[in-house]
């Protein structure tokens, strides 16, 4: 099924795509923590690429993004891509609300209104229904 | 200041054709089912086998070395701020490029995330 206007499995399917990124992000970094290579140049680069080849975490976090960008290529087929990039921003909202919940970290008002902006900026992207007619290839 | 614009510009440009060219390619796919293992694997193998999504991974790869030649210049929340010109450039291509149409609703949406980001960003 094709849609050019968002729909609520698309949405979904975008937020289980920006969750997937995050989680890569954090798995990586803590993969590449481990490694005890604080500073990277071009004298220690081969170095480092080996160091962090040899932490699951960092494979882990890879695999991770392969399967993003699969989930992502489905995304793309079914709605366009003016719709999927700006909801794809939905990170934005939940890694500060995770902050909040999850770790009680304390969020500066500017960033919230940060937030609120996107969240309206998503709710106008989902308003719109122009169908955009799809090339034969 | 003006040379991490303009590197961050590069950089936005090199993306935003990465972001245009894997539609390109998921527009052409030919997929019948999403359903069942046999479906995701063909999906995942069509996705492959197409010529503008390797061309789409390389313009991003390009994109991201550009980037990262940004931050050693200027700090992690103006490279980001900047980076979230992304939104509306990529918004114009799709409409150029591929043909979406574009409406008020789109475009004062696209407006508001890219502002809400640089918000986050710089806070």
């Amino acid at each position: 099924m094709k849609a050019s206007h968002l729909t609520l499995k698309i949405f979904l399917l975008i937020v289980l795509n920006d969750i997937g990124d995050t989680v890569a992000q954090l798995l990586m970094k803590k993969g590449l923590n481990t490694i005890g290579i604080t500073n990277v140049g071009l004298n220690n680069l081969a170095e480092f690429v080996q160091a962090g080849a040899s932490s699951p975490l960092v494979w882990l976090g890879l695999s991770v993004l392969i399967l993003n960008f699969f989930l992502w290529m489905v995304v793309l087929y079914r709605v366009d891509l003016s719709i999927a990039m700006p909801v794809g921003s939905t990170c934005y909202i939940f890694v500060p609300a995770a902050a909040v919940l999850f770790l009680h970290e304390h969020v500066s008002l500017i960033r919230w209104a940060g937030v609120g902006l996107i969240i309206a900026g998503i709710h106008f992207v989902s308003r719109s229904k122009k169908e955009t007619g799809r090339p034969s290839p | 200041m003006i040379k991490v614009i303009l590197i961050v510009i590069v950089a936005e440009i090199w993306t935003a054709a990465g972001h245009v060219l894997f539609k390109k390619g998921t527009n052409s796919l030919e997929v019948h089912s999403l359903r069942g293992a046999s479906g995701m694997m063909r999906f995942v193998k069509n996705v492959l086998a197409h010529p503008s999504i390797w061309l789409g991974l390389a313009a991003m790869a390009i994109g991201m070395v550009v980037w990262l030649l940004a931050l050693v210049h200027a700090d992690l929340s103006i490279v980001f701020s900047l980076g979230s010109m992304q939104y509306i450039l990529v918004l114009f291509l799709a409409h150029f490029f591929l043909g979406e149409k574009i409406d008020a609703m789109k475009f004062i949406g696209t407006f508001l995330v890219m502002l809400g980001i640089i918000l986050i960003t710089i806070s």
